[in-house]
């Protein structure tokens, strides 16, 4: 019976591998032609890509004269500027609360906000984008962005209130709750004598956190963060509604205006153009930037694996 | 023993029956899928729902409609997945072969802006000035009471009304770069109506609370529209794998012929002549 049961647990575990793999070679078989045509200048940037997609799309219907031309750079900076900063802020957050959940609430309080917490990161994540559409972005649009503003860029691009700073302030409030569960649970995991000894040395309170629990669970905040990236770098349909909806790469020169400036992330690129799908050309494109997804999700995920791998020779071991 | 194989054939008989009950039933009613443009999609619901109140006979149709724009009509009819594609875009050369364009209704193209701003008239040469970000502020459109900037609406590549567009407004100038690009009509009147200076393009069943403005000098109205005196009309096509036939032809044949259909159609689109 043992025999059985290992054979068929380990069948299923080697499908799920299978269906991955399968999966990814897909992607990035039907993507090729993309990266073929452009070279490695794919990742870099030069003229409109809203034009460069739209002459993809309009490419004529003869196989050798499909249009393959991207500069795909405005998509992958926004990509990582909106996941980037969103991480970051988050972490920050979410260590925080975290701190004061496990130590610093009191009770009441405590058992309030944890299930509170655990509730907020079930919420869809289109719940999200139809807040940010119908309140954030009229706000901004109202109060913080000015004529003399619009007026500094109307001939480069327009600022209607979409913008990167709403979706870095959605998806960091998206992604914070799970990060908080996390930590949460891996400060509580960290031995009591450990903490008790430190306050034995007459350490405070905070002190003994900071340097004893948080450097203990280490492994479990960069996992928590793998994970918001991951959810972070997947968020289409939020990002697509807030974040505004033109490839545009925003420059940081700008001074503030910088975060008052539209852009769109690769996953939001998908989902709005999703029904050119049937357009060879142009479903090949779609591909690619899928492609680029998943290669960066594999990425995040052995960075993440390295790291707690050097960082859990100081810790509990558990990785 | 004889008992529990007498059982075990009736099961197998009423299961049997069970069966063909579905298939029975399937051949009695077919069903008709359609799926593409999101601007036809109203009016082919509405034209569905007659059809099946007032058609007579055992061959009534089932209607599954979907939506995804024109394109994704095209492409699903060709490979068979639809029985019907809705496009509201004509015909182009790099559109699947074997396909028949059977045109249903004609659809005008509006241009709005928020109440507050108020454009009242557009020409050729403002609309083109306007859309390819040639005028970037309100203070130099004639007719508008806004003093800021342009913020311009419009849809993305897959979009029928948006190659209506480009086609009879635009060309052969290009939309300004740094427009932002919604994904159906209802978004783009949606983020018009939140906006003071925004201009963007829609269907006609599209424009509840935006101000609409004249092409032109003809206003864009059902009647307008009807006459033909109104520049910007498109097509809306209901496009079969080869001709049409069967519970489609006669769908599309009473689109086209039937009392009940073109008042439908005339209520806020120009029917079938």
């Amino acid at each position: 019976m043992d025999q059985r049961v290992e054979l068929l647990l380990g069948a299923l575990a080697s499908s799920i591998l299978l269906l991955i793999a399968g999966m990814i070679i897909f992607v990035l078989l039907k993507g090729l032609p993309s990266f073929t045509h452009n070279g490695l200048a794919w990742f870099g940037s030069g003229g409109n890509i809203d034009q460069q997609m739209m002459d993809i799309f309009n490419s004529p219907a003869d196989p050798d004269s499909y249009v393959y031309h991207l500069r795909a750079w405005p998509l992958l900076y926004a990509t990582a500027l909106i996941t980037g900063v969103a991480v970051v802020a988050s972490t920050l957050f979410s260590v925080l609360s975290a701190i004061f959940i496990v130590e610093f609430a009191p009770q009441n309080l405590r058992r309030v906000l944890e299930p509170v917490v655990r509730l907020l990161a079930a919420v869809p994540s289109v719940v999200y984008g139809l807040i940010g559409i119908l309140v954030v972005v009229p706000w901004v649009a109202n109060h913080l962005i000015s004529e003399s503003d619009k007026e500094s860029v109307a001939y480069v691009i327009q600022l209607d209130g979409t913008s990167i700073l709403v979706g870095i302030l959605i998806l960091t409030v998206m992604i914070t709750p799970i990060m908080i569960a996390i930590i949460v649970d891996a400060l509580r995991s960290v031995p009591t004598n450990w903490v008790q000894g430190a306050a034995a040395l007459g350490v405070n309170r905070w002190r003994a956190m900071w340097t004893v629990s948080v450097r203990a669970a280490r492994p479990a905040i960069v996992a928590a963060a793998v994970l918001a990236t991951a959810r972070a770098l997947g968020e289409a349909i939020m990002l697509s509604m807030v974040a505004g909806s033109v490839g545009f790469a925003p420059n940081p020169l700008d001074g503030f205006t910088f975060f008052l400036e539209p852009a769109r992330p690769l996953a939001s690129t998908i989902v709005d153009n999703a029904e050119g799908l049937s357009v060879v050309p142009f479903g090949q494109t779609l591909y690619a930037f899928a492609s680029i997804l998943l290669i960066s999700s594999a990425f995040l995920s052995f960075g993440g694996w390295y790291a707690r791998r050097s960082l859990s020779k100081y810790t509990l071991g558990a990785r | 023993m004889k008992r529990s194989k007498m059982n075990i054939a009736g099961l197998l008989l009423a299961l049997l029956g069970l069966m063909t009950i579905p298939a029975a039933a399937a051949q009695a009613k077919p069903t008709i899928t359609i799926s593409g443009s999101t601007s036809v999609a109203p009016l082919a619901t509405l034209l569905a729902q007659k059809y099946v109140k007032t058609c007579k006979g055992g061959s009534c149709p089932k209607f599954k409609i979907l939506q995804g724009g024109s394109d994704v009509g095209i492409s699903d009819v060709s490979r068979g997945r639809v029985t019907i594609g809705m496009s509201s875009r004509d015909p182009k050369p790099g559109d699947p072969g074997g396909i028949v364009f059977n045109r249903i209704a004609k659809d005008a193209i509006c241009l709005v802006t928020n109440p507050a701003n108020g454009v009242a008239s557009w020409d050729q040469n403002l609309v083109q000035s306007v859309f390819s970000g040639g005028v970037r502020s309100w203070s130099q459109v004639p007719g508008a009471k806004q003093k800021g900037t342009i913020d311009l609406f419009t849809r993305t590549p897959a979009s029928g009304t948006q190659d209506a567009f480009d086609k009879i407004f635009m060309s052969p100038k290009k939309v300004f770069s740094g427009a932002s690009q919604k994904a159906s009509n209802g978004l783009v009147q949606q983020s018009v109506q939140r906006d003071k200076a925004g201009v963007g393009y829609v269907s006609l069943a599209f424009t509840k609370g935006l101000t609409v403005g004249a092409y032109k000098g003809v206003p864009c109205t059902l009647r307008n529209a009807k006459s033909g005196q109104y520049g910007g009309l498109r097509s809306f096509y209901m496009v079969t794998r080869g001709a049409a036939s069967g519970a489609s032809k006669k769908w599309i044949k009473w689109i086209r012929s039937n009392p009940a259909a073109l008042r439908i159609a005339a209520s806020e689109w120009v029917p079938f002549k």
